[in-house]
């Protein structure tokens, strides 16, 4: 990225207005040509269609949200606006290359805004992400592996005024593992049939089932046996028989994050949130949480 | 009604502890709606094409049943559990306000006569909404109809506003459903207003957040009940000369009544005689108002039937339409209900720090490149 000021730093003395009385160098002692900025963050995202596809995973979920850039990494955590489900994203820092961030920064970005000037990047780009200390904006640069093509966006940062939750760690009475695929699908099949789902765990394995105006329908998944791939199996640990109800179109935002992972793990205890987790290749995490649909008299 | 001005200096001033929202976001919300006060917007909102209220057959006014049925069913049928709280007797202080309003009805029910004599319709109508009364049958219908819907209803010892608000601050309910900005004053923590406005208006619902309006504000809560009163409320009059911009200024300055008056320059405003300000705000302070231990809210199926008869039977309501309304309460309450995220989460407190750099973000630059600007003046004058 260039700015003019760093091309013509000295030059720009110049032109600097009388009161401010100083050059611009004093702020910025760095070395011409090319001062890396006493302080920024700045993120090199290697894999970038990692970004790509988280964004696609959330965008309709969350219009926009914060992302958190700590020393440790990159997080986000913001509800949808009908305060019935959360995400939670968290990549480390070491899945970055470089990742270098001195301070907190909280960059408010509009999701839809990202997603389209993502939509800019090939899937094989290296994606960085850069914000200046006192800058309003982000800074995303696409680069192409073989470093003949750069593309540079400005991203306006947002105010956004969004409640943060604590969630407390929980010891869940059922994970379930299964293939990402398989989850997307059992989520689709299931919306012909109506708006929600339950969900039951037990030893034997795990049901799906809905009804609604025209009928009703269920799949059940056992527990594999015997797979080729770890990929492809189902597994289920269970503490304790459990069967709760939820909301489908939500399960079907969150399937929309299945091309991250070959797996997913849902997490279920009686009466608390879904538990929905992709792994993010070897630096992190996208979790969806979902409250439940409750029968209650009242 | 309510505080004068108090709205539109929020607005001005703490435009962040307004949000704007739809009626589903409410889902699973309890919420105490200000009863007197819905009732007489349906008298006055609840019309024939022509205007007049609306009547059946026998010429009994069916008005405020009619908003009463319709708008709570749209409430439930957005996953909300409404409890009306209607108003006890009204507070001493307020006589002075009552006699005004009734002089201003005796008005306009002349100026009415007036109108309908010389057949100005335009005229008949806007000052037939304003000799709008809610009488004790229409509150009495109006709680029959609460009963054989099932949704629960509270009577205040004095103002429902009062009444509501404490039950917002125990946590009882969400929020208190009201146009009147004193629930605030009588210490609601959430303020929902227009949520009873029909759906073709497609205003949506605001949410004003006390604590978030004192935040931004300045003021301590006792602070702000002496910035109502100074502002103008219900029960007594203000001082002359001093309006919302002076107020916030003089209450942010001396931070009570007491030092304000003190400090007042006699010649430039005049403070109304024997001003009861004490009086009114220990109103506001501690209202009175039923123990929230004491109220029980519990909703319950509606009674088709014992509708039917009442609506149908005695008011001359269409039956059908009724009954489909009956339907989609009795779908509402036996559907299961979307539980809400931050009922099994706690919301984390804004972080000053965080709060101190969101409220800067847009000036933020303006204050830097200012500080840089100061500071590049000193070095600049230190090189000189």
């Amino acid at each position: 990225m260039l700015r003019v000021d760093h091309l013509f730093g000295l030059r720009g003395v110049l032109s600097w207005p009388e009161p401010l009385g100083i050059p611009p160098c004093v702020f910025f002692p760095s070395p011409f040509p090319f001062p890396p900025h006493s302080t920024m963050f700045e993120a090199r995202l290697p894999q970038g269609q990692i970004l790509k596809k988280l964004i696609e995973a959330v965008r309709e979920l969350v219009t926009d949200a914060n992302f958190e850039c700590k020393p440790s990494g990159l997080s986000l955590q913001a509800m949808d606006s009908s305060h019935v489900s959360l995400v939670s994203l968290l990549m480390r820092a070491d899945g970055f290359d470089p990742y270098q961030c001195d301070r907190n920064r909280t960059l408010g970005i509009n999701l839809r805004t990202l997603a389209s000037v993502l939509k800019c990047s090939s899937n094989d780009d290296i994606i960085t992400i850069r914000a200046e200390d006192d800058g309003d904006s982000a800074i995303l640069i696409f680069e192409s592996p073989s470093s003949d093509r750069l593309s540079e966006f400005d991203l306006k940062l947002v105010d956004i005024d969004n409640e943060q939750l604590v969630i407390p760690d929980t010891q869940y009475d059922a994970v379930v593992r299964m293939p990402s695929a398989e989850f997307q699908r059992i989520v689709r099949d299931m919306q012909i049939l109506g708006d929600s789902v339950t969900i039951a765990c037990s030893k034997d394995g795990v049901k799906f089932s809905a009804n609604g105006e025209i009928g009703s329908g269920s799949v059940r998944l056992k527990q594999s046996s015997a797979v080729d791939s770890e990929d492809d199996a189902v597994t289920v640990d269970l503490q304790q028989a459990v069967s709760l109800t939820f909301a489908l179109r939500y399960l079907s935002l969150f399937s929309k994050a299945a091309p991250l992972s070959p797996t997913v793990t849902l997490s279920f205890s009686k009466d608390v949130p879904l538990l929905v987790e992709f792994r993010i290749a070897d630096m992190g995490h996208l979790r969806f949480y979902l409250a439940p649909k409750i029968d209650e008299d009242i | 009604m309510g505080i004068r001005g108090l709205s539109q200096l929020i607005a001005d001033v703490a435009g962040t502890a307004v949000r704007h929202m739809e009626i589903k976001h409410l889902f699973g919300r309890k919420i105490a709606i200000d009863a007197s006060m819905s009732i007489y917007q349906f008298l006055i909102a609840v019309r024939q094409a022509d205007g007049g209220v609306l009547t059946n057959d026998s010429g009994q006014v069916t008005s405020h049943l009619m908003g009463m049925l319709y708008r709570t069913a749209r409430m439930v049928e957005n996953g909300i559990k409404p409890v009306y709280v209607f108003d006890g007797k009204p507070p001493a202080l307020k006589g002075g306000e009552l006699s005004k309003r009734s002089e201003r009805r005796q008005q306009a029910e002349e100026s009415l006569k007036t109108a309908t004599e010389q057949g100005n319709q335009a005229d008949m109508d806007k000052f037939s909404r304003r000799t709008v009364r809610v009488t004790a049958e229409h509150t009495a219908e109006c709680k029959r109809l609460l009963t054989l819907m099932g949704i629960p209803y509270i009577e205040a010892p004095c103002e429902a506003e009062a009444q509501c608000a404490v039950m917002a601050a125990k946590g009882l309910v969400y929020a208190t459903a009201s146009e009147d900005m004193d629930s605030l004053t009588c210490g609601s923590t959430i303020l929902l207003r227009h949520l009873t406005y029909s759906e073709a208006r497609k205003v949506p619902i605001a949410e004003y957040s006390l604590p978030r309006v004192l935040e931004l504000l300045e003021l301590t809560m006792d602070e702000f009940i002496d910035l109502c009163i100074l502002l103008g409320c219900d029960f007594c009059d203000t001082i002359r000369g001093v309006g919302p911009k002076r107020a916030l200024e003089f209450i942010r300055k001396h931070r009570n009544i007491e030092t304000i008056l003190e400090n007042l320059d006699p010649k430039r405003y005049t403070v109304p005689e024997n001003w009861p300000y004490k009086e009114v705000r220990e109103l506001f302070r501690s209202p009175e108002v039923t123990p929230v231990a004491d109220i029980e809210l519990k909703w319950s199926s509606p009674d088709e039937e014992g509708i039917v008869k009442f609506l149908v039977t005695e008011k001359g309501f269409n039956e059908e339409r009724v009954r489909s309304v009956i339907q989609r309460l009795d779908k509402a309450r036996s559907d299961s209900t979307q539980s809400r995220l931050d009922g099994f989460f706690k919301v984390l407190p804004r972080a000053p720090a965080d709060k101190a750099a969101a409220n800067k973000k847009k000036p933020s630059a303006a204050t830097t490149t200012a500080a840089k600007k100061a500071k590049s003046l000193k070095t600049g004058a230190g090189k000189r």
